[in-house]
């Protein structure tokens, strides 16, 4: 037992102190520390994260220039694009605005009478501008067109206010036990939770890659015969699984102290953004507690943390069994190639589960090993499958994991110590249906 | 003491080793020959508890192998077994932990060690940084980190100059005097003339020839005389039980049936100018040549 437990020792403190751990974690906390704090770093080279849009109106309707500008912060507001405008109306020609544009950002926005479609309207820039911004123009542009028709056709301000006025829906859920705040926490966390699975996705790479490099190094070398001529293969193969794991946690805890390392350098870099995001952070939290799906997350995170620890249990379960059948990385990039596209999948399908409304075979692939981690928490968020479904892909890992280790510890006493690659798949099953434990 | 009884392996359908036994005695060196997939490798493995054979026992010390025996085998592979990537230091300390040592007492053994083989200063080297005959010297340490009591040799000098060779032919004989058990297993036949008392050649798993060296040699009826002087060689090879005449530099080195080839041999060339003519033994390298060719024509 002590020998296991140094051999587990010795694996993580290798990966702990090798090069490329330090090397991926100082890129990983610069790239979460730039993300989080992009704004304050774009100011700090001279950018402007909230940089005023100018724009000139060159109203030659006499009659539009008010309701444009109106329309275009109503647009604003509505749509949070968020854009901070210095509108002027122009009191020059539009060759003299034209030249004084020039080389600049400004947009100068011409409005004429038609006499087909009572106002017309050009946009002049000097360059390109982008899609949001041209969209937020257009928008307030056509508003502006109907308001102005609306006035020239004599149609009263009250008349015309039902008119432009939105449309009011209801929405009504005849399900007693659903809540209209509910269904839309489930829309955002449909999208948001793609997002926070994929650290999992990249971490399960992490431990497939680093299981198998091991294994061949200590192959390659013939240090295995060493190594298993002083501990079992079941202990060998039990510590690398044990170390990978621990390793992979650790990384993931590592990876959720960088983000409040970066909202801790927000703070302290610009109180005011930082208090905006606690604010943000707060105003989640209360619409969480309000819609009732805090409550949720009481169970969805457990659960999901569950499989997940699992699942990486699966995942360097097989990485270390097919690891064990061959003798060189470039083999065993070959043979784990279809466990990753699995993996894959399996993080599509989550990112895609919203789509698969009702489906029966969506609901059985989320109790399938591999893709249950992914897929099962994202149905479950968006409210697809229930507690039960969830506790089935547990039951099934757990079952799925006891099989592994039962049949693939054969394999990988036999494999380890064999150093022919002829006839991978039938050395498995013969593996598998010895006797010998 | 090492006993090895009637231990078989079969590979599926094939056989690997066929009742193979010997015995290895405290403070014996053990030779083990046999040409490429004679079942030298299958052998050590059974010892090292590596495989399990189909039949027969190994013990040591008259204890069956299991971990806490393999705790007290030194075993030097063929490749080098180590983890390039750890330090000379980390990779000895992880060898002799694995064997049950504290990581004191390696520390201590190793300076020792790295003394003896004039290598301190790459301690904290890491192994692929080092020379080919750096690193075999710390596979060999690795191997003897835990003063063993049978230590497997697998071709122990490859790549080593002949310096590092007597460092480390130094360091086996004072394993010898310890009481270690040995087996040394080389396509180099000198270094098995020197090194072994014993040994037994392998073709197809099967003993062919087992015994001292010396009887061995006594035993094996061809003999050689080395003659220098003025004769014909064509005369020689005419004599009835001659098997051959080669010129070696200034000297003719003359392949003989048996001893009873001598007499005619001398009576032929006795008048002539001699100024050489010594019967010697044949090298274990002749013996070994023609022990396992005949084994291969049955």
């Amino acid at each position: 037992m002590n020998k296991f437990w140094f051999l587990t020792g010795t694996n993580l403190k290798k990966k702990l102190k090798s090069k490329w751990f330090l090397v991926i974690n100082i890129i990983l906390l610069v790239a979460i520390v730039g993300i989080i704090n992009m704004d304050s770093i774009i100011k700090a080279f001279g950018g402007d994260f909230n940089k005023t849009s100018e724009i000139i109106v060159l109203d030659q309707t006499e009659l539009s220039y008010p309701i444009f500008e109106k329309n275009l912060q109503y647009f604003n507001d509505t749509l949070g694009t968020e854009y901070t405008f210095d509108i002027q109306k122009a009191d020059k020609s539009r060759q003299e605005i034209e030249e004084e544009i020039k080389d600049t950002d400004t947009v100068m926005i011409l409005l004429e009478d038609d006499e087909t479609s009572y106002i017309k309207a050009s946009i002049i820039s000097d360059s390109y501008i982008d899609t949001i911004y041209y969209q937020l123009l257009y928008q307030a542009l056509s508003s502006t067109k109907t308001e102005v028709a609306f006035s020239l056709t004599n149609i009263d301000s009250e008349e015309l206010q039902k008119l432009t006025s939105d449309i009011s829906v209801d929405r009504i859920l005849l399900s007693e036990d659903k809540n209209t705040e509910e269904e839309n926490m489930e829309m955002i966390m449909g999208t948001v939770f793609p997002t926070v699975i994929l650290p999992f996705f990249i971490l399960v790479i992490f431990l497939v890659q680093m299981i198998g490099a091991e294994i061949n190094e200590e192959k390659q070398t013939r240090s295995m015969e060493v190594i298993i001529s002083n501990v079992s293969p079941k202990a060998h193969f039990f510590s690398k699984v044990l170390a990978s794991n621990a390793f992979v946690l650790l990384q993931g805890a590592l990876l959720i102290l960088y983000a409040i390392i970066a909202l801790v350098i927000r703070n302290y870099l610009n109180v005011e953004s930082a208090s905006s995001i606690t604010s943000e952070i707060s105003n989640v939290w209360n619409s969480l507690v309000t819609s009732g799906f805090a409550d949720k997350l009481t169970y969805i995170i457990p659960l999901t943390l569950i499989l997940m620890i699992l699942s990486f249990l699966t995942y360097s379960l097989v990485a270390g069994i097919l690891a064990s059948m061959t003798v060189s990385m470039e083999d065993y990039q070959q043979i784990q190639t279809p466990i990753m596209m699995i993996c894959l999948a399996g993080y599509y399908l989550a990112i895609m589960a919203g789509m698969f409304e009702g489906s029966t075979f969506i609901r059985i692939l989320s109790y399938v090993p591999f893709l249950s981690c992914l897929l099962s928490p994202a149905l479950l968020v968006i409210g697809q499958i229930g507690i039960i479904d969830v506790i089935i892909s547990i039951i099934v890992l757990v079952v799925f994991n006891f099989v592994l280790v039962r049949y693939g510890l054969k394999v990988y006493k036999i494999g380890i110590l064999n150093y022919s690659t002829d006839k991978m798949w039938k050395k498995i099953l013969k593996a598998v249906k010895s006797k010998e434990v | 003491m090492l006993k090895v009884e009637n231990i078989t392996k079969y590979y599926g359908e094939n056989l690997a080793v066929d009742h193979l036994s010997f015995t290895v005695k405290s403070g014996e060196i053990f030779g083990l020959l046999g040409s490429n997939g004679a079942g030298k490798t299958t052998t050590f493995r059974i010892i090292m508890g590596l495989l399990d054979s189909n039949s027969g026992t190994v013990t040591l010390d008259g204890k069956k192998i299991d971990y806490s025996v393999t705790d007290h085998i030194g075993f030097v592979t063929e490749e080098r077994s180590l983890l390039t990537k750890m330090t000379v230091e980390e990779q000895v300390i992880y060898y002799g932990r694995l064997k049950g040592l504290k990581e004191e007492e390696i520390r201590k053994r190793l300076d020792e060690w790295l003394e003896k083989f004039q290598i301190k200063d790459y301690k904290k080297r890491k192994i692929k940084e080092l020379s080919k005959g750096n690193q075999q010297k710390i596979q060999f340490i690795a191997a003897v980190i835990n003063e063993p009591k049978l230590l497997i040799l697998d071709e122990p000098f490859t790549g080593l100059d002949p310096i590092n060779v007597g460092q480390l032919k130094d360091a086996i004989y004072e394993l010898q005097k310890k009481g270690c058990s040995i087996i040394f297993s080389s396509h180099q036949m000198e270094h098995i003339e020197q090194f072994c008392e014993k040994l037994l050649i392998l073709v197809k798993g099967r003993p062919v020839l087992e015994g001292y060296l010396k009887d061995i040699k006594e035993e094996y009826q061809k003999k050689n005389i080395m003659i220098r002087g003025d004769i014909d060689p064509q005369e020689l090879q005419a004599i009835p039980g001659v098997l051959g005449v080669h010129k070696k530099a200034n000297e003719y080195e003359v392949k003989i049936e048996s001893n009873k080839v001598v007499e005619k041999v001398f009576k032929k060339i006795s008048h002539k100018n001699i100024t050489k003519f010594v019967v010697e033994e044949p090298s274990l390298n002749e013996i070994f040549i023609a022990k396992v060719g005949e084994s291969y024509d049955e």
